[in-house]
């Protein structure tokens, strides 16, 4: 049995909890763990600001509820991508990928800016609206090929999977990922409290990867 | 089974379009917010087309993941407009205050959803509880609901454990988790209820 991703290393079938690590997926697994930790330790950048003309400057201040919450939500972020890129059923698979998008919208909602929370606003809107291609392809997979299991898909035993599945699973996880643009549009990169949102990128980046592999497995 | 499954999908997908294109008229925000959470029940109406048990298993997590993110966009939507919680104190009907009725619906809500048992039945008395609050207002410790919410919870956890490693006590797990979950929802749907006036003088 081999696959896109190399031939797994290791198979768990617990209930109806389905896990394997291939080389590609434990790749990204372990590029997620390790941002993960990196959050858990690290401290939010405290930005300089300095007064034009003069040589006065002074740190921008974070308060540490909001410091607090934007962890938490960077943290879950981080166990929601990890879940994403190890699971082995497709509906799984779009449950950590909303789930990514849920905290994505707390990462980037925690800074208390009406301008950053209209773009928190928008992007929560588009992920949204983005579970219902996400379910409807896990749905059609399901419907299609009897099968959520992403270990049957790459046996080739189950039917092929219609094209229209593979393109409402994509459009849902490009629906999901799309923080780093409504972060960018915020211009969230330039404000303080830096390392949390970079989970916004990577969890979107990793999310990709993962949904290349999936839609050409089957 | 085929043809009908396509013509279901065909036209929960032609409703789904009729959604969107209103999302995409539609400029004011909470509407917007509205709109969607129609469109959300479009994505529900595929997974539900499976028209097996898989289909009532998966239809539950994304009702979940769907209000879950419509009650992150509501607590955005209240600050981005920066709206001031207003107190609400329960439905202002005489009738309802002051009558027995109210009391004798829920314990009959109540009861019936302790006979159903299992996630209907946390429905049915949660609902039942929901409604009694509703009516006479309630002085509750949120606090030892959130804890008796916490340990059913925890009891629908360990079932499902003894189902998986030792599951030659499966009358026990089935029974411990019924339990669980009704009492999880049923404390779950009356803090949906009553937590709005959480911060009212």
């Amino acid at each position: 049995m081999t696959s896109i991703g190399g031939i797994p290393f290791y198979i768990l079938e617990f209930g109806d909890e389905l896990v394997y690590f291939t080389p590609y997926t434990i790749t990204l697994f372990l590029l997620a763990l390790t941002f993960t930790v990196l959050v858990i330790i690290s401290r939010p950048e405290q930005q300089v600001d300095i007064a034009f003309g003069g040589d006065a400057y002074r740190t921008k201040e974070i308060s540490v509820s909001e410091m607090r919450f934007r962890r938490f939500m960077a943290i879950a972020c981080g166990l929601a991508t990890m879940g994403a890129m190890v699971t082995g059923d497709i509906f799984n698979f779009t449950l950590f990928t909303a789930m990514v998008g849920i905290t994505n919208v707390g990462i980037v909602a925690a800074v208390k800016s009406p301008h950053v929370q209209d773009a928190a606003y928008q992007y929560g809107l588009v992920s949204l609206s983005a579970t219902i291609p996400l379910f409807g392809g896990a749905a059609v997979y399901a419907a299609t090929t009897g099968s959520l299991s992403m270990i049957e898909l790459m046996k080739g035993v189950v039917p092929a999977v219609p094209l229209v599945a593979k393109a409402m699973l994509m459009l849902g996880v490009i629906g999901e990922g799309m923080a780093p643009f409504y972060a960018a549009k915020a211009e969230m990169f330039r404000a303080p409290g830096a390392p949390y949102v970079i989970m916004c990128s990577l969890s979107s980046l990793l999310i990709f990867l993962r949904v290349v592999e999936i839609v050409m497995l089957g | 089974m085929w043809d009908q499954y396509n013509i279901g999908l065909l036209l929960v997908m032609f409703s789904g379009v009729i959604g969107f294109v209103a999302l995409a008229l539609e400029t004011d925000d909470l509407h917007r917010l509205l709109l969607l959470d129609l469109v959300e029940i479009t994505a529900l109406g595929v997974i539900a087309l499976l028209g097996t048990d898989l289909a009532e298993a998966l239809v539950l997590p994304g009702l979940t993941v769907g209000i879950a993110e419509l009650l992150a966009l509501s607590q955005i939507y209240i600050t981005k407009e920066g709206l001031k919680e207003r107190p609400v104190r329960g439905l202002n009907i005489e009738v309802i205050q002051k009558a027995d009725a109210p009391l004798i619906i829920s314990g009959f809500l109540v009861v019936y959803g302790l006979v159903l048992s299992g996630f209907t039945g946390g429905g049915v008395a949660g609902l039942g509880l929901v409604f009694y609050f509703m009516s006479r207002g309630y002085k509750e410790d949120i606090n030892m609901l959130e804890m008796a919410s916490g340990i059913s919870w925890a009891i629908w956890i360990f079932a499902f454990f003894v189902f998986m490693f030792l599951p030659q006590y499966w009358f026990i797990a089935l029974m411990g988790a019924a339990v669980g979950i009704v009492l999880k929802v049923t404390v779950k749907m009356s803090l949906v209820g009553t937590m709005w006036g959480e911060h009212r003088d």
